[in-house]
């Protein structure tokens, strides 16, 4: 027994050593930091690789753009450039930065910084996941491809005036330079760094790095040196909490002062009982249910596609699978967006013009039609969805057949337009009208029904290239009109957004893009976190 | 001794090699495009180019598999798809919190699992002996998940003995996820020591200790347990790898910022190089371990010899 005992004793001794390495907790005063919770880690802090919202949470805290974008109603607004002039065809912007502007190393930022950084993303060896924001640039390929030094679109015409060259007009351009990879970031500490400037990333923004364990939590330090207003609370902390049953247990007790994902199951639950803290909001998303427009039976039978619309019952299967937290769509374009149309009706359940519907479309009572396939990605509530769906089509007459994949299998098989009716959902990565429009624009990558009309490119081409405000807003809801009255989608529901704020956090809005761009350093403490 | 660690460790390369090939292959399988994964929504064509070439996957698969091989020679795990970082960086990052909460799950594991077959086997046919086997099925039978979160649940919430399981460790965290990782091998070890002891009480050698005056519970500890204890000690090596792998479950339910959590969340994105060299790094352990119970089969019985 005795080496048994031995060898337990030598684990004891290993196990310990190991814990005292890998206990280190990172302190910070409760009542000077904004605890947050991330569901998973970020996977980088790099502004040119990020394109996922975890990463962005904490970086737009660390970088500034040359635009920043309010949250809540998607206006431009400057942040580092105080002014710019748009050229009269809406193709050279010049911007007029902001003076005294400091990395969080001390150095002045100036538009070399802006030119570098933004090279640094077009740079093929860069390879940089968020290229594609940079490239409506003049000159952007012809770097990307490595036909040119520069990039000739961007000029640096003194040390506090940027040009910029667009190849076409485009709208949404200042928007997309409000976005973390078109911010600066100080080429001596990009080279000095290496790779490693990915997890240790140094920006001018309101908010400078301090540490990151992986998988446990980053901090985020208030920075002294900020050309704004400076942020009221000076720390932030993400904490990675995998489990949403326990992230929700933690805000309860006090542990976190937002929580932005919350366990469908109790998300009812919180609504009611919470009703203060728990704040429910449009946000730029919409499901829905795809055609596939290159095939019968759903190829040139608007009859067909309007009947399926009307058939599927939208509110119970937001209220009784979605715990009443998404809203039926009526459209392409959802609530959030300055152009919405809140006239528009789209197609309310009603089973009877359904059925007539079908009848015109040349199937009564579902007679001649064979049973279609309805393709999700497997996951508990698209299979709900999608079964709700099956039952109320059923009530016509319609037989659907239901096929589930894993995402990567769903994806490729929809690109290919296997599946006569499909899931979908887009979340907007530009907050644009153009960025949801383009999913029916024919030939775009994205466009997995393969719906196709001349008339909606056409005006798709016309809305994105308006330098008229007014005019393209007219646009993007005529195009939207026109895809409802197709009957290009079976149009099911657009997101909502839920978080929860603790009352003593003041400064929080609702953001359209998503919980995820909460300007975090807006917030206070009205009263001792953590109550 | 010395030659026999040796050439086992030598043996250790190509069950590595073969393993890191299955694993390549299996992967090769997976349906999807890696810079899907890669870039969210907006891989176009130029950048699915650049992507494929950066990771050689535009090359044939037999090129890719050389590349793969030649790293692995070189000890280079390669880089992570979605953390932009060394996969030996990611995982010695987070090793140190998985060896803590394995290692304190096997000593808990050990000691209870031992304890408890020990007495059952004293004990067998009373009540106590019906208990321990009940308690070793329970510990076998539920699933990690729903022990792990019932225990925070009851421990946490209602009784507010511990505090909530938080990724920044301390001791106190440390007591629910080792505790819940450990009931499956308690199970275990109390079944095969309680297995194995009576069978080693029914040979000769114990009836003669007792007749020389030893005490009936003498006889069993000082004698009986250590000629018991090889299967015991197999069952614990043999394990091993299920306590990191069962630590995945064990990590996400506690929010412990350990090597199984990233290989969980590695799954889910399809970060190729990540989940083959987490395997590779499982498959080491696993190998390792077995070799360190080979040897303490000499050491707990002299009359094996290692050769």
């Amino acid at each position: 027994m005795g080496k048994l005992g031995i060898g337990l004793a030598a684990l004891l001794v290993i196990n310990a050593i190991v814990a005292t390495v890998t206990i280190s907790g990172s302190w910070t005063p409760r009542n000077e930091t904004l605890m947050y919770r991330f569901k998973t880690d970020a996977p980088t802090l790099d502004p040119a690789y990020a394109h996922d919202t975890t990463s962005s949470t904490v970086l737009q805290c660390i970088v500034d753009g040359l635009t920043e974008l309010d949250a809540e109603t998607l206006d431009v607004k400057p942040e580092l450039a105080e002014s710019w002039e748009i050229s009269e065809d809406g193709t050279v912007y010049t911007f007029h930065l902001r003076r005294g502007v400091r990395f969080h190393n001390g150095r002045e930022v100036t538009a070399d910084d802006l030119k570098y950084s933004m090279e640094r993303v077009l740079d093929p060896k860069t390879a940089a996941d968020q290229r594609w924001v940079l490239e409506e640039i003049v000159g952007s390929d012809e770097f990307s491809a490595r036909k040119a030094d520069h990039v000739a679109g961007i000029e640096v015409l003194d040390p506090y005036t940027l040009r910029i060259r667009i190849k076409r007009p485009y709208a949404p351009f200042l928007g997309l330079l409000s976005m973390e990879a078109a911010s600066p970031v100080p080429r001596e500490e990009v080279e000095r760094l290496g790779e490693d400037f990915a997890s240790r990333p140094v920006g001018c923004g309101p908010y400078r790095f301090v540490v990151w364990k992986r998988d446990a939590y980053i901090i985020l330090e208030r920075y002294d040196d900020y050309w704004g207003e400076a942020p009221r609370i000076k720390y932030i902390k993400f904490k990675v909490i995998p489990e949403d049953t326990l992230a929700l247990e933690k805000y309860l007790h006090g542990e976190f002062d937002l929580l932005m994902e919350l366990p469908v199951k109790r998300t009812r639950d919180m609504m009611e009982s919470r009703p203060d803290e728990t704040k429910v909001w449009p946000m730029l998303g919409v499901y829905y249910i795809g055609f596939n427009h290159t095939k019968p039976p759903f190829r040139d039978n608007v009859k067909l596609r309007q009947a399926l619309n009307y058939a599927v019952d939208k509110k119970a299967i937001c209220k009784v699978i979605l715990e009443g937290v998404p809203i039926p769509a009526r459209g392409v374009l959802p609530p959030g967006f300055p152009s919405f149309d809140e006239e528009l009706q789209g197609y309310p359940y009603d089973p009877g013009k359904a059925k007539a519907l079908l009848a015109e479309g040349g199937y009564p009572g579902g007679k001649g039609l064979s049973e279609i396939i309805l393709q999700y990605n497997t996951s508990e509530a698209h299979e709900a969805i999608c079964e709700a769906i099956k039952n109320d089509l059923a009530d016509i007459g319609v037989k659907v057949r239901l096929r589930n994949f894993e995402w990567g299998t769903h994806l490729e098989s929809i690109r290919n337009h296997e599946p006569e009716m499909f899931r979908a959902s887009w979340l907007a990565d530009v907050p644009s009208e153009d960025n949801f429009l383009q999913l029916l624009v024919t030939g775009k990558e994205s466009n997995y029904s393969g719906y196709s009309s001349p008339e909606f490119d056409e005006l798709f081409d016309k809305s994105r290239f308006s330098t008229n405000p007014d005019e393209q807003r007219r646009l993007y809801r005529e195009a939207n009109r026109l895809a409802v009255d197709d009957a290009a989608w079976l149009f099911l529901y657009w997101y909502r957004d839920v978080m929860m704020v603790k009352p003593y956090v003041k400064g929080w809005v609702r953001p359209v893009q998503g919980d995820f761009r909460m300007p975090l350093h807006k917030l206070e403490f009205t009263s001792h976190p953590g109550s | 001794m010395g030659t026999y660690i040796l050439r086992r460790l030598l043996l250790t390369i190509p069950v590595l090699w073969g393993i890191a090939t299955v694993v390549f292959f299996l992967l090769l399988v997976v349906p999807g495009d890696p810079a899907d994964a890669l870039m969210g929504h907006h891989p176009t064509e130029e950048a699915r180019r650049d992507i494929n070439a950066k990771y050689h996957l535009d090359k044939p698969r037999l090129v890719q598999y050389g590349y793969f091989m030649w790293r692995l020679v070189q000890l280079d795990l390669g880089r992570s798809y979605a953390h932009k970082a060394r996969v030996s960086e990611i995982l010695l990052e987070r090793a140190g919190a998985t060896v803590l909460l394995a290692l304190t799950a096997l000593v808990v594991a050990v000691i209870v699992g031992m304890t408890l077959g020990f007495l059952a086997a004293y004990r067998q046919g009373s009540w106590l002996d019906g208990l321990v086997m009940a308690i070793s099925v329970l510990g076998i039978s539920t699933p990690v998940f729903w022990l792990g979160l019932m225990a925070v649940l009851l421990f946490c919430s209602v009784l507010w003995l511990l505090p909530l399981p938080d990724p920044e460790i301390t001791l106190r965290h440390l007591v629910l996820p080792s505790l819940t990782l450990s009931a499956l091998l308690v199970g275990y070890i109390a079944r095969m020591t309680r297995s194995s002891l009576l069978e080693v009480a029914r040979q000769d050698f114990m009836r003669t200790a007792q007749a020389k005056g030893l005490s009936r519970l003498s006889v069993f500890y000082r004698h009986g347990l250590r000629n018991a204890l090889i299967p015991v000690v197999t069952i614990i090596g043999l394990n091993v790898a299920s306590l990191l792998g069962g630590a995945i479950a064990t990590e996400t339910v506690f929010a412990w910022p350990g090597i199984g959590r990233a290989m969980f969340q590695a799954v889910l994105e399809r970060d190729v190089p990540l989940i083959e060299g987490g395997v590779i790094l499982l498959a080491f352990v696993f190998v390792i371990a077995n070799i360190v119970v080979d040897v303490s089969y000499a050491a707990l019985d002299p009359r094996i010899r290692l050769k």
